[in-house]
């Protein structure tokens, strides 16, 4: 379970997240929804501890990671992945090498079964045929797949992740919310989904939160978001996107 | 002038004196970071071969041309100057004592600054930017020992033997213009080099290597860790990196040359 309680954040003298509360259970999906430069995106680092607030406090199964240090902080981030907006894959490495990349690198775990991990992923993510190829040479929606299958490389009990869909055609958007949600029903994964398309949202989350002006204004099951008499809540509903 | 313009004047100048300062606070504690991961080497051998060879095999090139035109300029230049005197046949000892205690390993800190300092400030402000740098740190991996250690340790081992190349390059080509431009006899100018040579010298010019390699490692990757803004953030970066390592460099030369000749 991962909780935000009370976080505040400032950028010089902007104030982006303002006493934000937040709870994710384990075994759920949760949608953050926002318009673009609200903080969606900072959550998710407060999340793994890349950033820290200015007060308030981040929980992950319990511990408290504000004032961890970088070094305690790893074993903690295992515990989750994360998929980046732009998949922050390594552009030199095949994705054979980006999927096992990780592993290699964290944990002791002979060659073999990094191979059958790495083999893993290759298939679930359908890439089967791709092993030798650099991300360059993948498709939007393809790269998007390495990037979940090296969240998941780890068995972690939660992902993040950060705008999935956006730029993708709807064709790869259907595919990697599948993916999500085949995930969530095969493994009881727990995800966070920060996103600014609605649809996305009703798809796939059981619970949504809505961030605007820095602050929380909705947070319940995605369902109740109809109910909901927020004018900001109110206007997303009917344009869908927010392309604010 | 207005009491509001001096006040805004000063409270800028605050700003940017307090920006400096905790710039300078997070360059020493990512210097620091660099220098306790070495330890690590062991496990990241195979970056620190990378790094070895593009710091070091692959600027061969550049460093034999900038101190091959460096060590023939001395050549015609202080020859000339000699010749005036009747002292041509101190041509070597002249050229040898700037070419190993200043402009050997000077030349080679510029264009290494230009050449591996560059290439790491574009590249960890290119995985900056695509946010390669923050997934290292969200599985795990600390990227300054993976990505940073490697670079200065590669440094520091290749840029002593660069020194070297580059003095031996230098003096060869002194010594070949002294013969077939001032026709002063070969033996005679190597006559004025080795005996004359004292540790000194030596001292001064393989100093400066390490203190170089620390110089342009930890600014160019540095910059290129606090890049942002897009490709033109990295450009920035990279350009920053070269600028002030640059200028370091120099300083740097001024000061160990001092230092050491005052104390030796």
């Amino acid at each position: 379970m991962i909780e935000l309680r009370n976080i505040t954040l400032k950028y010089g003298e902007r104030e982006i997240l303002k006493n934000v509360s937040l709870t994710i259970r384990d075994n759920t999906i949760k949608a953050i929804l926002g318009p673009s430069g609200v903080g969606k995106s900072t959550i998710l680092k407060l999340m793994l501890g890349l950033i820290k607030p200015n007060s308030g406090r981040v929980f992950v199964d319990g511990t408290d990671i504000t004032r961890l240090k970088e070094t305690e902080l790893y074993p903690i981030r295992r515990k989750m992945g994360m998929v980046f907006q732009g998949n922050a894959l390594f552009d030199s490495m095949s994705i054979s090498q980006n999927l096992g990349f990780f592993l290699r690198e964290n944990l002791n775990l002979p060659e073999e079964e990094v191979q059958e991990r790495v083999a893993e992923q290759i298939r679930f993510s359908g890439l089967e045929g791709y092993e030798d190829q650099l991300p360059e040479n993948l498709s939007g929606g393809m790269r998007k797949r390495v990037a979940i299958g090296r969240a998941l490389i780890f068995k972690p009990h939660m992902i993040l992740f950060d705008e999935p869909t956006a730029g993708l055609d709807p064709v790869s958007s259907k595919r990697i919310l599948h993916l999500i949600s085949t995930l969530q029903q095969s493994s009881n994964l727990g995800a966070v989904i920060v996103t600014h398309i609605i649809d996305d949202v009703f798809s796939i989350a059981d619970h949504a939160a809505v961030l605007y002006q820095g602050e929380i204004i909705f947070d319940d099951e995605t369902e109740k978001l109809h109910q909901s008499e927020h004018p900001f809540i109110r206007s997303i509903l009917s344009d869908k996107i927010l392309e604010l | 002038m207005p009491i509001s313009v001096v006040r805004s004047l000063e409270k800028e100048l605050t700003l940017k004196a307090k920006d400096f300062l905790l710039t300078m606070q997070e360059f020493f504690i990512f210097s620091m970071r660099a220098f306790f991961t070495l330890p690590k080497l062991t496990r990241y051998w195979r970056d620190f071969l990378d790094q070895a060879k593009i710091c070091g095999t692959d600027s061969i090139p550049i460093v034999l041309v900038s101190a091959i035109s460096i060590g023939s300029l001395l050549a015609i230049e202080v020859g000339n100057l000699l010749e005036e005197f009747g002292a041509k046949t101190m041509l070597g000892r002249s050229t040898s004592i700037s070419v190993i205690r200043e402009l050997g390993p000077l030349l080679m800190g510029l264009m290494l600054s230009a050449r591996f300092g560059s290439r790491n400030g574009a590249e960890l402000g290119a995985m900056k930017i695509s946010e390669q740098i923050d997934a290292l740190r969200a599985f795990g991996t600390d990227p300054i020992a993976k990505l940073v250690m490697p670079r200065l340790a590669a440094a520091l081992v290749m840029f002593i033997p660069l020194t070297a190349l580059s003095d031996f390059a230098g003096l060869q080509s002194a010594a070949l213009l002294a013969e077939h431009y001032h026709r002063l006899d070969p033996g005679i100018f190597w006559n004025s080099v080795y005996p004359r040579l004292v540790p000194k010298d030596f001292v001064v010019g393989f100093l400066k290597a390490p203190v170089f390699a620390i110089i342009i490692t930890l600014v160019s990757s540095y910059n290129g860790f606090i890049a942002k803004g897009g490709t033109a953030g990295v450009g920035r970066a990279t350009i920053k990196g070269i600028v002030v390592s640059s200028g370091l460099v120099l300083i740097a030369n001024f000061y160990v040359s001092k230092i050491v000749l005052e104390n030796m």
